[in-house]
């Protein structure tokens, strides 16, 4: 199957800061994947060199083009929301449903000019005099209407109230995702999105950690939560991580099946927060 | 199966087909872009409608008759001629004026005024690339504004006159009455081959905008003045390249009094020829070229971290 991305050894520097460190993962088809990761690790200059707008080292294609080279041409079927605050205060809303009308190719006027019926948004607003989350409403129309197949969301939410994050997403789901597509996200809200991932890459400082399908979390991970008089024996058979939670203790173990661990105490699949923060613990242990 | 001479058929009759509709992308692909640039910077059209309307309402209350002024000497047709010119002329200097410094301060700003408000996410999140960007703030400056400034700065003649010589017809003043097709014609093709002249001339000026950044640079790092003295050359180099102040001598000489000038003159002093062969009209253009590339260059890979 062709990858929408393949990344192989991605390396780039910020004078003496490693931003990438022979970063390798690959996103395939109709797949919405989290690139999860701290402040720092990396997410927003591998989105970077994703989009064709730094230079690095390293193999990189993107829907079989090169980013670097190419950028043009894949933005064409590529869109990418930064975050809110990026689309231009003095732009009108009207003009910016006629600006994207006329460089895009594969956008639809008609499309965002239904879904913004459906706002509070007047064509005559200027951007400055919306809400932040009209701010936002205004520019998932946009990039709704453009028939992409790659869609790269950089903290998209952030700022906003939660009616507008969920309403965020839901669209995304509902209006825009399907097998043709592919959405790419990083956000810090990974509570809010864990139930619409289908893939997971966490990343940090620069490297990936754990690439996985949600699916195939739930068969490596478990987390097996003891009382104090069982933590012994437990940790015989090796947690990567483990913390007290009114006072019992949460483990977290790798490769292990659920007999292994269910006469222990409770077993569970691990929610991708816990699994993120478990393995970033790992790391900086 | 197909032959690989329908296949290389096949392709050719696609590329074909697909040639004039990238054709019609990138034309409308240009024009947005344009519209883009009068949307934000508004300043690029409002200011010479202010200019306009400011020269019209002086137009207004004016008085107009014949007891200001010597009155024989207004019934001399050369000598209604010059004034006429000289009227075309002065009337359209303060929009020219004001579209040099609109502009100046536009091309400082355009590139980044998109990295301040951080919306250059959003343009570069579309299928514009760098150079067709770049290129269409340069068209702007020394193509659209221009000749939309001509036009207004035209218009503008054409009713601050009329207003006169209605003034001058109701205070029974006719010999104050001033129009002369011809005349109206020379004196503003004088305008408009100054004009293209000047912006080709001024092109590398508008691509690196060197005028404020480098001589300080100049100064303060070595101590010598290079680029002031480009700047300046580049800054009025024009008018000696279109021999615009031997045309005016010309003109001057042609009227025969001594002290009048004439629009036909004046247009036949100015050397085109000579203007469109001088070397350092194209050196320049192609110096605004490297310019432009490197701005588009620069647009391109500067990372903001």
């Amino acid at each position: 199957m062709t990858q929408v991305i393949e990344a192989r050894g991605l390396n780039k520097s910020y004078g003496a800061l490693r931003a990438l460190q022979d970063l390798s993962f690959t996103v395939e088809p109709g797949r919405i994947v989290g690139l999860i990761g701290p402040n720092g690790a990396g997410k927003t200059t591998a989105l970077k060199a994703i989009l064709g707008l730094t230079r690095f080292e390293g193999q990189l294609q993107v829907l079989g083009r090169d980013p670097h080279s190419q950028r043009d041409a894949l933005m064409q079927e590529v869109c990418f929301i930064a975050d809110v605050a990026v689309l231009p205060r003095w732009l009108r809303v009207s003009q910016a449903v006629d600006f994207v009308a006329g460089v895009h190719p594969r956008f639809d006027r008609a499309c965002a000019e239904e879904f913004l019926r459906k706002t509070d948004i007047r064509m005559r607003s200027r951007v400055r005099e919306l809400s932040k989350g009209m701010v936002t409403q205004l520019h998932l129309a946009l990039i709704l209407a453009i028939d992409a197949r790659l869609l790269v969301l950089d903290e998209p939410t952030l700022g906003l109230d939660l009616l507008y994050r969920r309403q965020f997403y839901d669209t995304l789901l509902g209006d825009y995702f399907d097998k043709e597509r592919t959405i790419l996200l990083t956000t810090h809200q990974v509570e809010e999105v864990e139930n619409l991932l289908t893939d997971v890459i966490f990343i940090s400082r620069g490297r990936v950690v754990l690439q996985s399908s949600v699916e195939a979390l739930a068969g490596r991970f478990m987390q097996l939560t003891v009382n104090p008089e069982q933590a012994a024996r437990a940790r015989e058979l090796k947690p990567f991580y483990q913390r007290e939670v009114f006072g019992r203790i949460a483990m977290f173990f790798e490769g292990r099946s659920a007999s292994e661990l269910e006469s222990l105490g409770e077993i569970r699949t691990p929610s991708i927060a816990d699994l993120f923060v478990a393995k970033m613990q790992e790391i900086a242990a | 199966m197909n032959s690989p001479a329908a296949g290389t058929r096949a392709a050719q009759a696609a590329s074909a087909a697909t040639a004039p509709a990238a054709k019609r992308l990138t034309r409308n692909t240009l024009l947005t872009l344009v519209r883009r640039e009068f949307w934000e910077h508004r300043v690029l059209w409002m200011a010479p409608l202010a200019v306009a309307g400011l020269l019209l309402l002086c137009a207004l209350p004016a008085h107009v008759h014949l007891d200001m002024i010597d009155a024989a000497q207004w019934r001399d047709p050369d000598h209604n001629a010059a004034v006429f010119a000289l009227a075309q002329w002065g009337l359209a200097a303060p929009h020219f004026l004001v579209m040099a410094i609109v502009l100046s301060f536009y091309l400082l700003d355009c590139l980044y005024a998109e990295r301040r408000d951080r919306s250059i996410l959003f343009w570069k999140s579309l299928p514009v690339s760098d150079g067709v960007t770049v290129g269409s703030k340069l068209l702007v400056a020394l193509g659209v504004v221009p000749l939309g400034v001509f036009g207004v700065a035209l218009v503008t003649n054409l009713l601050f006159t009329g207003i006169w010589n209605i003034r001058a017809s109701i205070g029974h003043s006719d010999a104050l009455v001033l129009w002369d097709t011809v005349t109206w014609l020379k004196a503003e093709a004088a305008i408009a081959l100054l004009l293209i002249v000047s912006m080709l001339w001024y092109a590398p000026l508008a691509a690196y905008l060197l005028p404020v950044v480098a001589p300080i640079v100049e100064r303060l790092a070595f101590g010598t003045h290079y680029s002031g003295r480009l700047i300046s050359y580049r800054m009025h180099g024009s008018w000696a390249a279109l021999s615009l102040p031997h045309a005016f001598e010309h003109s001057f000489s042609q009227a025969g009094h001594g002290r009048l000038m004439s629009a036909s003159a004046l247009l036949d002093g100015l050397n085109v020829p000579a203007a469109f062969a001088n070397i350092d009209l194209w050196l320049g253009l192609l110096a605004a070229g490297a310019f432009a590339f490197a701005a588009a260059r620069v647009r391109r890979y500067r990372d903001d971290g």
